[in-house]
């Protein structure tokens, strides 16, 4: 039956309220579904670790952390300086490892390369690797998220 | 557009078949029509069982050293994981609940009757299934309590004569309850008895539309036609009020009482005290906790254990042993049944003493 000055009549609208009080009923039971299937996760917003782990390192030569969940990279350039990088490639989530010889870093996935500093040269990667903040206090280092200048 | 994609997909599987029977189909009313909504019950709460069986699966480790903390982390960590676990524990126990009542009322109905029993035996087939599911689910948090509770349920059939030791070594996948048992429980739980519960689900099911609703017994005999309403979309929404009540109080519940989560199991600590089976076993644990230890010259435990398997063998082959027409009484039958759920009351309450 269509009242007539009603814009729907009186079945549309109880298909609407039903109608839409079931959606609401189901989408409050698909809510909890769907952010129990994601896991919590949060990347650490800094590493500490003992500076005597690296200390012995030689110049132009990376040793591993856990940066997380990920590889992370500390590098000691020809002048002892250290660095530290997210030692994952930017094309497709290979972990890199770092030719000394050749002084690149390679991702043996795609046939990715990386200069020292972590620029990309060759291959497919699309972006440098991600660089990370690292601080030498007396006996730690510790590697931090990166700022906008960066490192020392 | 959706008349297009009907008859293409018509074309392919022959789905009228499936629609006309359903649209067709037709539910008795009168008053015991109350009893038809059980079955569906259980499938609701299956059904919930399988979500969120799936959800748990995606964090819960079925190993010794990491069970108990994964499911301390589901229940912890992840987003709502304790609701979630939760829902699956309680839900297990609504479905169980519901099985039981399903179960009785045909029993009392007499359903089972001509022409209805291999219905009535893949149901005791999915009783039993609903039960191994319990059981094995029962040890994955591996706390003090379930590891106990299965020490004792894996050991109860060592008193059968002959394949005894070797049954519980099966179980077990041992001599002891280890490691490996919560393994196995694992795989049984979720691999093994959801392919079994399916197929026979889709017997039994086949087996209920093929025959019709069952008639309750004073309906049967009579000339005069019982009323009936449309399956769909009558019945189904009539169905749907009761699946939402019941939806309703599982969540309430479960929300309000989360299943606890005690210190990891530790294989070599004394058992703690107060270890109990789930609430469906009760009964069974108390037959056997008041069997003396000897009867005549074999143990209290062994008969205990043979009376058990004879009354369930019994309980399977019913529709073979009360083969009478639909629609005499049977009064015997009925009164072992109300003695049955007086005896499994008792027992229960007595063992929570």
């Amino acid at each position: 039956m269509k009242l007539k000055h009603s814009l729907f009549s009186r079945r549309q609208f109880l298909n609407g309220i039903i109608g839409g009080w079931l959606g609401a009923f189901l989408a409050s039971l698909v809510y909890p579904v769907v952010k129990f299937i994601f896991p919590p996760y949060q990347e650490p917003d800094e590493v500490i670790l003992p500076f005597s782990d690296f200390k012995d390192m030689r110049p132009n030569s990376v040793r591993s952390f856990a940066w997380g969940s990920k590889l992370g990279l500390v590098k000691k350039n020809d002048d002892d300086m250290y660095f530290a990088f997210v030692g994952v490639c930017t094309h497709l989530d290979c972990n890199v490892a770092y030719l000394n010889e050749q002084r690149k870093f390679f991702c043996a996935c795609h046939d990715g390369w990386y200069d020292e500093n972590g620029i990309n040269i060759g291959g497919p990667p699309p972006k440098p690797l991600r660089r990370l903040t690292l601080i030498i206090v007396q006996e730690e280092l510790i590697i931090q998220k990166e700022s906008p200048e960066g490192n020392s | 557009m959706r008349k297009g994609i009907q008859s293409w997909l018509d074309e392919r599987f022959g789905l009228t078949g499936i629609t006309d029977f359903l649209t067709k189909k037709t539910v008795p009313i009168h008053k015991h029509t109350i009893w038809y909504y059980t079955g569906s019950a259980i499938l609701l709460f299956f059904a919930i069982q399988v979500i969120t069986g799936f959800m748990l699966v995606l964090y819960y480790k079925p190993t010794l050293e990491m069970a108990n903390a994964s499911v301390a982390r589901i229940m912890t960590d992840i987003p709502l994981g304790w609701i979630i676990r939760s829902v699956h524990s309680w839900s297990a126990s609504f479905m169980i609940a519901f099985v039981f009542v399903h179960l009785l009322s045909i029993w009392i109905a007499k359903s089972y009757r001509r022409p209805r029993e291999l219905t009535w035996m893949s149901g005791v087939l999915l009783l039993v299934i609903s039960l191994l599911f319990g059981f094995t689910g029962y040890l994955l948090p591996w706390d003090d309590l379930s590891f106990s509770a299965t020490k004792v349920g894996t050991d109860i059939p060592r008193a059968i004569p002959v394949v005894g030791a070797w049954v519980t070594n099966l179980l077990r996948g041992g001599e002891d309850v280890t490691g490996d048992t919560l393994t196995r429980f694992f795989g049984i739980h979720v691999c093994m008895l959801p392919v079994f519960l399916f197929i026979l689900l889709a017997i039994h099911i086949y087996l209920v539309q093929k025959q019709g609703m069952s008639l309750p017994l004073e309906a049967e005999g009579k000339q005069e036609k019982v009323k009936e309403i449309p399956f769909w979309p009558n019945f189904v929404f009539r169905e749907m009020i009761v699946w939402l009540l019941l939806v309703g109080i599982l969540f309430s519940i479960a929300i309000f009482f989360p299943p606890s989560l005690e210190k990891a199991a530790d294989v070599m600590a004394p058992a703690p005290e107060g270890i109990k089976p789930e609430w469906y076993f009760l009964f069974l644990f108390q037959t056997l906790k008041i069997f003396p230890a000897h009867v005549l010259f074999i143990s209290g435990e062994m008969l205990a254990v043979l009376l058990m398997i004879f009354a369930g063998v019994l309980f399977f082959f019913l529709p073979f042993f009360d083969n009478r027409p639909t629609g005499t009484k049977g009064k015997i039958i009925t009164l072992l049944a109300y003695v049955f759920i007086l005896y499994a009351l008792i027992m229960s309450v007595w063992s929570l003493l």
